[in-house]
């Protein structure tokens, strides 16, 4: 009989306590009603473990960087211990052929049954040479181990987006997971950030094993339990802007004094993230809290969409407080008189605090 | 600040507002100019004054302390949830020279989905009634008639 996770946590010297307060911080960071921990904990005990591949393509590694330093020592060692991290070139201990051998080792044995995690993307120019890992280029790679995948996860802004090397003029044609010709048709769960929120990704990871199943995606296919909301909606600083309380320079009393940062570039208004309730460093802090606008670097394109320091002053880019579905890049429909109070209540449902809504509900 | 009835918490509001938007948000591509200064409802709820904020580039939940409130005199940018009917919010703390400290809980910013003043309006009021509903009961489980839980979310 296959190991569970459960097993595989005992074998790791993780206590049944440990376990379990496990099991009630990943509700709670999924936005679950503690009553669905013994759920998470009745799954853990009896589903096989599902092995993760992690393949890194072009990128700088801060979204593993990112992972490994989950806020939550615990949720760290679980998820680790949860992970079959047997290819990570980051951590992995095999190197070179035998390294090579892992991912056909997992994708013979666990054919249809793993979930593949990539990092960073894969460049299509000149036959794909700017990355070759194991002396064949990335997107051969890429392409063979979605072929028997489960689903795929798309880690950061690079496999999201793309990112920086796929800025314009993107001489390697860097290009995202779900734009790669001819991969197979597998679910892709984007979770863009440069890098993403540690948290966040733990909770996808711990989501997708617990449950077998994906969690909610918007259109563009991000989960929506970590983005439905701007980092505007939900910024401590958000008093600032509503009372018209700017920072004019970087060196002004209102930058002392911890006023918005919208005048000076920050890209909260238009950014679909966690950042300012989940923060990082163990919910210490984030980019606006240390006092620099946020750059956006969640979105799609970030890179190419002008300067940190710029204004926003496209409206049309401005969100409604609706997830990114009704905002979809255009100028969300004008409310008339008849159906104002519905938009009052969709608000309202929109504000109240996650863990206060019924799981799987509209957010 | 010591707020006595909502008719004056209602004139106090648009007031400072008015002055906001006269004073600090010219020139900025955020105000939807089909809209205007409003305050709406300001009646107590516990120990605040609950009411809902209308301008021409934000909409929010607005609590203002009354005298035995206890986080007036925590700083600016904290975070204090409330509980109501519908549900519970988290509403971050901000002041203003000529109101001191209030709470809000941000429901539209920017406001240009909306046509005119009366549509807007109808908003804030459907997310006013609506905070202060019951939410019509979920399924009642027999586990949570016997933890005693029923009606407690």
């Amino acid at each position: 009989m296959n190991e569970t996770f459960y097993d595989v946590m005992r074998r790791q010297g993780i206590t049944r306590r440990s376990f379990l307060k496990f099991c009630s911080l990943t509700a709670a960071s999924l936005g679950l009603a503690p009553s669905f921990a013994p759920k998470i904990a009745h799954a853990m005990e009896t589903k096989p473990r599902i092995p993760v591949l992690w393949l890194h393509g072009l990128e700088c590694t801060c979204c593993s960087e990112s992972f490994i330093r989950s806020g939550h020592p615990l949720a760290k060692d679980v998820i680790l211990s949860m992970l079959s991290l047997d290819y990570d070139d980051t951590i992995m201990a095999a190197a070179g052929h035998n390294a090579e051998a892992i991912v056909d080792e997992i994708v013979e044995k666990y054919k249809g049954n793993y979930i593949l995690a990539v990092e960073g993307n894969a460049p299509l120019a000149e036959d794909g040479m700017y990355c070759i890992i194991g002396g064949k280029p990335f997107v051969e790679q890429l392409k063979y181990a979605a072929e028997s995948c489960k689903a795929i996860i798309s880690w950061g802004s690079c496999a999201s987006w793309g990112c920086v090397q796929a800025a314009k003029p993107n001489p390697t044609q860097a290009t995202p997971t779900h734009k790669i010709p001819g991969l197979a048709d597998k679910p892709i769960i984007k979770v863009p950030g440069c890098p993403p929120i540690a948290e966040v990704m733990t909770a996808v990871v711990a989501y997708l094993l617990t449950f077998d199943k994906l969690p909610t995606l918007d259109k563009q296919g991000r989960p929506q339990m970590f983005y439905s909301q701007r980092i505007h909606d939900k910024c401590y600083r958000r008093p600032h802007f509503d009372a018209g309380q700017f920072v004019e320079h970087w060196d002004d009393e209102a930058a002392r004094q911890g006023h918005c940062l919208y005048k000076m570039g920050c890209k909260g208004p238009t950014t679909y993230n966690a950042c300012s309730t989940v923060r990082w460093n163990e919910g210490l802090s984030f980019p606006i809290q240390s006092g620099h606008g946020c750059i956006g670097c969640s979105e799609d394109g970030f890179w190419d969409k002008g300067s940190f320091y710029e204004r926003l002053t496209d409206i049309n880019q401005f969100g409604i407080e609706a997830n990114a579905d009704a905002v979809g890049g255009t100028a969300a429909a004008v409310v008339g008189l008849g159906v104002a109070a519905h938009a009052g209540l969709t608000a309202l449902n929109r504000s109240k605090k996650a863990d206060d809504k019924q799981p799987g509900a509209q957010q | 600040m010591l707020w006595r009835e909502s008719g004056q918490i209602r004139l106090a509001l648009e007031t400072a507002f008015n002055d906001i938007l006269d004073a600090r948000m010219g020139g900025l591509p955020i105000a939807n100019t089909a809209l205007s200064v409003q305050a709406i409802g300001f009646n107590r709820f516990n120990e605040d004054w609950l009411g809902v904020l209308l301008t021409p580039w934000c909409m929010n939940l607005l609590l203002l302390p009354g005298s035995d409130s206890t986080w007036c005199g925590q700083a600016s940018g904290t975070s204090i949830e409330r509980s109501f009917p519908y549900g519970t919010f988290e509403f971050t703390l901000g002041s203003e020279t000529l109101l001191g400290m209030y709470a809000q809980c941000s429901l539209f910013s920017p406001m240009f989905q909306f046509a005119d003043q009366a549509a807007a309006l109808a908003a804030a009021q459907a997310a006013l009634q609506g905070l202060l509903a019951t939410p019509e009961p979920r399924g009642i489980s027999r586990r949570d008639l016997l933890r005693g839980t029923i009606g407690k979310h």
